[in-house]
Formats: structure tokens, C-alpha cells, sequence
């Protein structure tokens, strides 16, 4: 072409974008100046109870015996790690937050899915369906503690006497799984609306597109539909696994760790170390440890989240 | 490969106060390429979508071979769709999208990648096989869109703007691709395009809808020539026709100085819908120059220089009916008056179109 003459003397030159302008380092300051309070602010609100902890997990400390306090290296992982209170409170935290999980997930599943549809009144079925999520979860255990739980004006049992079932003691004979139903009602609104808002991001077009290829509705749930889902559930399996492993409310207020060690979870250990053992050390290291077996979830979790973003054009 | 037809089917939107598509009537030959065209909203997806079973057909039967399928789901119809959007499924590669269909169909495994490779052969697809749809350029997607429909060699092909999406000169190339494929198939096929160009180069016959209802269905050349009413004359063709409504005095319509006579015919149909107007119209195609006491002194506004072509936009002097819009003529390359300039045209005996002012109706 004629113009490749043109072009010539400025190939050899080649072009590239203009370097940023220097600012000085006052001009700099003068920026950055009022983000200072913000981020101090939110340096001590999160980073000092931190160093606090790390400081405390590395001393003898208990507060009934002031006189035994000092460095203590790392001697409390070890008690901690050695504790076999604390090795059953790991299994029971995964096992309840395990099961929790995966039922409240295939709970939402299911209801997002019928949410999904067109039908009377859904709004209102949305809302219900919901409300479990908003409830306070204090608030929430002492309704199932005293409505459903209770052996003999709860609702379970007398739901169950209708099929002739005799009474039970939920929380005595069944402690893990009356949490894990608990915890179960209460997170399956989290997962059903995350799933939902993967259903709906879904492209009518393409499910048309499944139905002229003659796929029934099983096959497009399970070739299409939760192919595209399946980034929204990992996620919230693993923002959901966040926060149960965190679950305290309901163990306090319902069966207090109990009966035995049965539903003693890490949370409630180590406040139990803390407030009944006053092991301030001990406990301090226990809570380092779960701080860090969450972080390596949470990092699994937001990795999930950045590739959401990156999925389909 | 079978024939399809529409028979009076019509369809009602909850809530809407007409029917996006009433009363449809069209019978496709086997290997057919039907066309349908219109304004945007005047039902064709409507109707497409009918066909294949995702809209429901509030009122009378579709047929495809000797089946009625009115009710039947879209799976069971035999028919492929390609959208305009492609809707490829995201996470199969394009082999599995290709081959999700037959998959679903229980065909055996290696006839199935037989048939797979077979498509992708024909589209130029094979080195893409093992790619997802995003890693590959709108005119591929488009290909993979296409190949979907093939692998299932079904009974009819339904393509709802499939090309809309991509770029104009890939728009053209892509066109007459689709065009040969289908002849080449001989797979009846009802296409869907708001384009009339697309329309009249890749149809067999063309149909035309306005406002749900058909107006016209027939060989791009019958559409062409004899436009059934007035808004067929002026949606097909580009530029548009240009038509006028003239008062109609002794069997002949005034225009400016001069009288055009009217056919018998005109008259007479004329005469019954009581009305002593008429609409006449020409195409700029059917436009000559002539010599300075002929035709219609026309001031010329705008020289449009196509290369090919030259279209003139003006107003006839002296005609106040002709007022309004300017009329377009097409005239020869080495004749190009400039913009200001008095031209005389007239327009080719024969070549022009009347319809009554009333119906809109094609008179002879
Ligand atoms: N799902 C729908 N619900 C209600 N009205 C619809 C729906 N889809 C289309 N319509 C209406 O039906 C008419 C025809 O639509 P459509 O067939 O999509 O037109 P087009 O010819 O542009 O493809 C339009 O007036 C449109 O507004
Ligand atoms: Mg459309």
C-alpha cells in the first residue's frame, strides 16, 4: 500500500504508551494523607486483637495463677495440639460443619430450583424460605431448643407422634444431629440463594437450545444446568464452610458442649478454655490454629470467587 | 427431509390485546428455503419459535411431513435450530456441542463422531474440535452454531437471524455459505432475517409479515415485480419505492402538468371502493433521463455516487402531491447531474405500481 512509505521512519521508532508524570514526594503524601485514618483505624480493629492473640498463645497464662505467667514458647501448640479434648473438638467441627453443609446445599439445590419456576405466589414463598437466614442465630437456637427440641411439647415429637413414633429426647439421645438439623434450617437460605442467582444468570436461549436437541429435564439439569452452577455452589460450599466452622450460638445455648464432649466444637472449646479453665495461653493458641487452618479455606474461596468473574463471556 | 405448513396458526402472548402472529397460512415445499421477513417485532421469531415448539400455538395446526406436531415438544419434532445468539453450551467443547444432540438421541458412539467429524469437515471446523466456544471468534461460533444443525440431518432447519451478529462482510460471505450448505442439504429450511437484501439473494420464496399477519409469499422476483400491497412494494427493494397518493380525475391520475392514464382494470376497482384517489408508486431502478420537453422536471437535491450506481434525491417541480419526502432515481454513472441542477425523468412504461389508497391492495 502507499502508505507503508509513510510509515517508514516512524517504524523504526516504535510507539509506546507515555510514562506516567513523576509526582514528588510531598505531591505523594498530600494524596495519600487522608486514607491514613481509615487504614489505622482498620489496623487496629483487625491486626492488634491479632498480634494480641500471637502474643498470648506464647505465654504461660492463667488467670487464676498469676504467678506461674511468663514466655512460654510454643509450648502451648504442643499441649493444644497433644490435647485430646481439642483433637475431638476438631473431628466434631468437621463432622457438623460436613454434614451441615452438604444437606443445607442439596436443600438449596432443591429449593432454588422450584424457586426457579413460575408459580402463585412465589414472592411469599421466597420470603419464607429466606427468613431462617435473617433470623438472629441466638435467637434461633432457643426457638429449637424450647419449640422443636423439647421432649415434650416440642414440635419434632409431636410432628413424629403423628406417625406413631414415641417421644424422644432429641438433644440428649441424638445431640450431633439435632445441631446439624438446626444449623441445616438455618443455612440452607445462604446456599439457596447463591444457587439461584446462578440459575438465574443463566441463558434462557441455551436451555431452548437443549430443549430442541430433544434433552429432557434431568439430562439439561445435569449436562447443562449444573455445569454452569457448579462455580456458584463451590463457592458457596466454601463461604458456607467459613462460617460454620464458626458456629457457636446454638452449642451454648443448647447443649453446651454436651452431652460429654459430644457436640463440643472448636469455638466453644476454646471458650471453654478461656472462661471455665481461664487458660488464656492455651486457648489463645487453639484460636491461632483455627485462624490459620480458615485462612487456608478462605484462600481456596476467593480464588473460586476471581475465576467467577473470569467465566463465560 | 420433509415439507412443513403453517394452517391458520396463531399465537397469543398473555396480557398483549393482538395476536403476534394470527392466522398464519404457508405451505413449504420438501428442500424448500423459505425466508421469512418483516420489521422488527412483526412476529417471525414468534412464528419460528412455533415451529419448533417453544411457543405454543394458541389456535390452529402445524405439520411436518404428514405428522401434526401442533402440541408435540420441541425435542420430538425432528427439527434444529440455530439462534442468533448461537446459544452454544459453554463448557462442551465443540465436538460435544455437536455432538449433544445425537448424544441425547442415543446414536452409537462412533456414528456419532463419524457424523461429528463429517459436519466439521463440510464447516471447516476440524482443528477447532477440541476447543470451548470461547476461544473462538464470532464467524466460528457462528460455524459451530451451524454444525449443530447438520450432525442431526432433521427434517428442517430453523435459523432465527443467524448471521445478525456478525460483521458486514462477513455477513456476506457467511450468507451465500448458508445458501449453498442448504441446497447442497436439501434440507427444507425456515430462515428468519429483518434484512430484505439477506432475504431476497438466499430464499427460494420469501415471506413477508406485518404485524403478525402474512402480507405476501413468493420468489424474490415475484416479490420483486408484483408486490401484493403497498407495504410489500416499499419494504422490498432498496432504495425503497417511491410512492405517492394522487387524486384521480376522468381515469387518470394528476401528476403536476401531466395525466397518467390508469389501466381499465385500476379504474374499475377504483370505482368500487368508491374513491377518487389513488396510490401510485415507481422504483428508482425503473427511472430514465430524458430530452427536456419529456418526463418530469425534477430539482435535484442530493448526488449519491455508489460507483456502481448513481441515486438522485429531488423534488418535481410544479407537482404539490409530489411534496414531502424526496423521490429517489437511479440513473446511469455517465449522466451525473450536480446538486442544484434541473433533470427531466420519466418513468419506464410498464414499470409502475398502483395501489388502492384505501387497502393497500395491488391493482392491475
Ligand atoms: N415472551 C413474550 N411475551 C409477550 N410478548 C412478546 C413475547 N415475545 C415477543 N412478544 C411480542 O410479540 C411480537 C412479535 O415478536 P417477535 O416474534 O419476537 O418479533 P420479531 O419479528 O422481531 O422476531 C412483538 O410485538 C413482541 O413485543
Ligand atoms: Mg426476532
Amino acid at each position: 500500500m502507499s502508505t507503508s512509505l509513510a510509515a517508514a521512519p516512524a517504524a523504526t521508532s516504535r510507539r509506546r504508551a507515555p510514562e506516567p508524570p513523576k509526582r514528588t514526594a510531598a505531591e505523594r503524601w498530600k494524596r495519600r494523607g487522608p486514607l491514613l485514618p481509615a487504614l489505622l483505624i482498620t489496623i487496629l480493629l483487625t491486626q492488634l486483637p491479632l498480634l494480641g492473640t500471637l502474643y498470648y498463645s506464647l505465654r504461660s497464662q492463667n488467670l487464676l495463677r498469676p504467678e506461674t505467667n511468663g514466655f512460654a514458647g510454643l509450648s502451648n501448640y504442643a499441649t493444644v495440639l497433644g490435647d485430646e479434648y481439642f483433637r475431638a473438638a476438631v473431628v466434631n467441627t468437621l463432622v457438623l460443619t460436613a454434614s451441615t453443609v452438604v444437606l443445607s446445599m442439596a436443600l438449596g439445590i432443591a429449593f432454588a430450583v422450584l424457586l426457579d419456576k413460575k408459580f402463585l405466589g412465589r414472592g411469599v414463598v421466597r420470603t419464607l424460605l429466606i427468613t431462617p437466614f435473617l433470623v438472629m442465630p441466638a435467637a434461633a437456637a432457643l426457638l429449637w431448643k424450647h419449640a422443636m427440641f423439647n421432649p415434650l411439647f416440642g414440635m419434632l415429637n409431636w410432628l413424629l407422634s403423628v406417625f406413631g413414633v414415641d417421644k424422644i429426647d432429641w438433644v440428649s439421645q441424638f445431640p450431633m444431629p439435632s445441631i446439624v438439623l438446626m444449623l441445616t434450617w438455618q443455612w440452607t437460605p445462604f446456599m439457596m440463594l447463591i444457587v439461584l442467582a446462578g440459575l438465574q444468570s443463566q441463558s434462557t436461549e441455551i436451555l431452548e437450545a437443549a430443549r430442541v436437541d430433544g434433552a429432557g429435564a434431568w439430562a439439561t439439569f445435569r449436562r447443562i444446568t449444573l455445569p454452569h452452577l457448579r462455580r456458584f455452589i463451590e463457592l458457596a460450599i466454601l463461604l458456607g464452610s467459613i462460617f460454620v466452622v464458626q458456629t457457636f450460638d446454638p452449642i451454648f445455648l443448647i447443649t453446651q458442649g454436651g452431652p460429654g464432649q459430644a457436640t463440643t466444637n472448636l469455638p466453644f472449646l476454646i471458650y471453654q478454655t478461656t472462661f471455665r479453665a481461664f487458660e488464656v495461653g492455651e486457648a489463645a493458641a487453639a484460636g491461632v490454629i483455627v485462624v490459620v487452618g480458615t485462612i487456608v479455606i478462605a484462600t481456596f474461596a476467593l480464588r473460586v470467587i476471581s475465576s467467577l468473574f473470569q467465566e463465560e463471556t | 427431509m420433509a415439507t412443513v405448513s403453517y394452517q391458520q396458526a396463531t399465537r397469543f402472548y398473555p396480557g398483549a390485546d393482538a395476536p403476534a402472529v394470527d392466522g398464519l397460512d404457508i405451505d413449504i415445499a420438501d428442500g424448500e428455503f423459505l425466508v421469512l421477513v418483516g420489521p422488527s417485532g412483526c412476529g417471525k421469531s414468534t412464528s419460528l419459535r412455533m415451529l419448533a415448539g417453544l411457543e405454543d400455538v394458541d389456535e390452529g395446526t402445524i405439520r411436518i411431513g404428514d405428522r401434526d406436531v401442533t402440541g408435540l415438544a420441541p425435542g420430538k419434532r425432528d427439527v434444529a435450530m440455530v439462534f442468533q445468539s448461537y446459544a452454544l453450551y459453554p463448557h462442551m467443547s465443540v465436538a460435544e456441542n455437536m455432538g449433544f444432540a445425537l448424544e441425547m438421541a442415543k446414536v452409537p458412539k462412533d456414528e456419532r463422531i463419524r457424523r461429528v467429524r463429517e459436519a466439521a469437515r463440510i464447516l471447516d471446523l476440524e482443528s477447532y474440535l477440541d476447543r470451548k466456544p470461547k476461544a473462538l471468534s464470532g464467524g466460528q461460533r457462528q460455524r459451530v452454531a451451524m454444525g449443530r444443525a447438520i450432525v442431526r440431518e432433521p427434517q428442517a432447519f430453523l435459523m432465527d437471524e443467524p448471521l445478525s451478529n456478525l460483521d458486514a462482510k462477513l455477513r456476506v460471505s457467511t450468507r451465500s455459505q448458508i445458501a449453498e450448505l442448504q441446497r447442497r442439504l436439501g434440507v427444507t429450511t425456515v430462515y428468519v432475517t429483518h434484512d430484505q437484501v439477506e432475504a431476497m439473494t438466499m430464499g427460494d420464496r420469501v415471506a413477508v409479515l406485518k404485524d403478525g399477519v402474512l402480507q405476501q409469499c413468493d420468489t424474490p422476483l415475484g416479490l420483486y415485480r408484483r408486490p401484493a400491497n403497498a407495504f410489500v412494494a416499499g419494504f422490498i427493494g432498496s432504495p425503497a419505492m417511491n410512492i405517492r397518493e394522487f387524486t384521480v380525475t376522468d381515469g387518470h391520475a394528476r401528476i403536476g402538468e401531466l395525466d397518467v392514464p390508469l389501466s381499465r382494470a385500476t379504474h374499475t376497482q377504483l370505482a368500487r371502493e368508491d374513491s377518487d384517489r389513488v396510490l401510485l408508486g415507481f422504483r428508482p431502478e425503473s427511472v430514465e433521463l430524458v430530452g427536456p420537453t419529456e418526463g418530469y422536471p425534477v430539482a435535484v437535491r442530493l448526488v449519491e455516487e455508489l460507483g456502481a450506481d448513481t441515486y438522485l434525491y429531488g423534488s418535481v417541480i410544479g407537482a404539490a402531491e409530489l411534496n414531502g419526502p424526496d423521490i429517489v432515481a437511479r440513473i446511469a454513472v455517465d449522466h451525473t447531474p450536480s446538486i442544484g441542477d434541473t433533470v427531466h425523468l420519466r418513468v419506464r412504461p410498464g414499470q409502475e405500481h398502483a395501489f388502492s389508497p384505501v387497502t393497500g391492495v395491488r391493482l392491475e
